[in-house]
C-alpha cells in the first residue's frame, strides 16, 4: 500500500492557498494549509508531513523564521522545505538557503514545475 | 516626473501619477493622486485608513496557459499581480486586516474582448472576497470607459465615465517569459 505524500502549504493569501491546493490535490497529494509561520508550527506540532511549501512575506512569523524554527530541532532537520515567493532578490534567496531551505520557487508558479519539484524532494 | 503646481489659494495641486497597465503603485504622499483610464482593464485600489496609505494596480489578464483548465483568466498570474500590490502595501506599514478595496473597470467596450473584460472583473471580485478584504465600492462592467483618480493618503476616489477614445485599446497581459515559476533546488 502506498501512502499519499502529505504537503503543508504556508501562505497568508487564501487565494494563493486555493491555487496551491487545487494544483497539488489534482496530482494526488494530500494538502494541508496554514496561514502563517506560527499557524504552521502549531499544525506541525500535531501532524506529520513530507514536504513544506512556504511563502516568505507573512504576518506574525515569516518564511525565514519558520525555516529557522523548523531546523532548530531534530524532528524537521531533514524535512524538505520549498520557498514559494514573489521575492526575486538574490540576497533573500541566499538568506533562505542559509536558513536551511531546500529550494526556491518564484511566483507566479507553474503547476507542472511545482509538482515536479515536490516529487523530487519528497522522501 | 511629477508636476508641482501651486493653486491660487496656496494649496499644492495634486501630483498626478498615471498607473499604466501592468503596474502597481503605492504611496502615502498627501499630494499624490494615482490616476488611470480603464476600458476592459480592471483597477484595484487598496487603502489602509490607519496607516493613511493607498495603492492602485491596473491589469487585464489573459486566458490561462494551455493545460490549465477550469478558469477563464490566468488566475496564477492574476493572483501574483494582486499579491505584488498587497505586499507593497504591507511593506510600507499597512495591515491586511485594515485594508479597504475599491474595484473599477472591466467594461465591455470592445465586442471582441467582451468575455475577457467581464472575466477580469469576476476574477477581481473573487480575489477581494477570498482575501477577506472589505469591498467598499465597485463600479465594474457596463460598456463605458472610466477614469479613476485615487488619493492614496486619504482613500478618496473619483470614478468618471469617459469617452472610449480615452481608453486606448489594449491586449491582455500574458505572464512575462521570465515569469515561468522556475525552480532552483539548493
Amino acid at each position: 500500500m502506498t501512502t499519499m505524500t502529505r504537503i503543508l502549504t504556508v501562505d497568508d493569501s487564501p487565494s494563493m492557498r486555493a491555487l496551491l491546493n487545487h494544483a497539488l490535490s489534482n496530482q494526488g497529494f494530500d494538502v494541508a494549509q496554514a496561514e502563517d509561520g506560527l499557524a504552521a508550527l502549531d499544525w506541525l506540532a500535531l501532524n506529520e508531513v513530507d514536504v513544506v511549501i512556504t511563502d516568505i512575506n507573512m504576518p506574525r512569523l515569516d518564511g525565514f523564521g519558520l525555516i529557522e524554527r523548523l531546523r532548530e530541532g531534530s524532528r524537521h532537520r531533514d524535512r524538505p522545505i520549498l520557498v514559494l515567493t514573489t521575492e526575486s532578490s538574490e540576497e533573500k534567496k541566499a538568506r533562505a538557503r542559509a536558513a536551511g531551505a531546500t529550494g526556491w520557487i518564484v511566483k507566479p508558479f507553474d503547476p507542472a514545475k511545482l509538482v515536479a519539484a515536490v516529487r523530487r524532494v519528497a522522501h | 516626473m511629477f508636476e508641482h503646481r501651486i493653486v491660487p489659494d496656496g494649496v499644492p495641486a495634486p501630483e498626478r501619477i498615471t498607473v499604466m497597465q501592468g503596474q502597481a503603485l503605492v504611496s502615502a504622499a498627501p499630494q499624490a493622486e494615482l490616476s488611470t483610464v480603464l476600458g476592459s482593464c480592471v483597477a484595484l485600489c487598496l487603502f489602509d485608513p490607519e496607516a493613511r496609505l493607498g495603492g492602485m494596480n491596473h491589469f487585464l489578464l489573459a486566458e490561462p496557459p494551455v493545460g490549465v483548465s477550469g478558469d477563464t483568466v490566468d488566475e496564477f498570474y492574476g493572483t501574483y499581480l494582486m499579491e505584488l500590490l498587497v505586499n507593497q502595501m504591507l511593506a510600507k506599514g499597512a495591515r491586511k486586516s485594515r485594508l479597504r478595496a475599491h474595484l473599477y473597470g472591466g467594461a465591455n467596450v470592445n465586442r471582441n474582448m467582451m468575455r475577457i473584460g467581464s472575466a477580469n472583473a469576476d476574477f477581481a471580485r473573487r480575489f477581494v472576497h477570498r482575501e477577506g478584504i472589505e469591498l467598499v465600492r465597485s463600479d465594474l462592467g457596463g460598456s463605458n470607459a472610466r477614469r479613476v483618480d485615487f488619493r492614496p493618503a486619504s482613500g478618496q476616489v473619483r470614478c468618471r465615465t469617459v469617452e472610449d477614445r480615452f481608453a486606448p485599446p489594449v491586449q491582455p497581459t500574458s505572464r512575462p517569459a521570465k515569469a515561468t515559476g522556475d525552480v532552483e533546488l539548493f
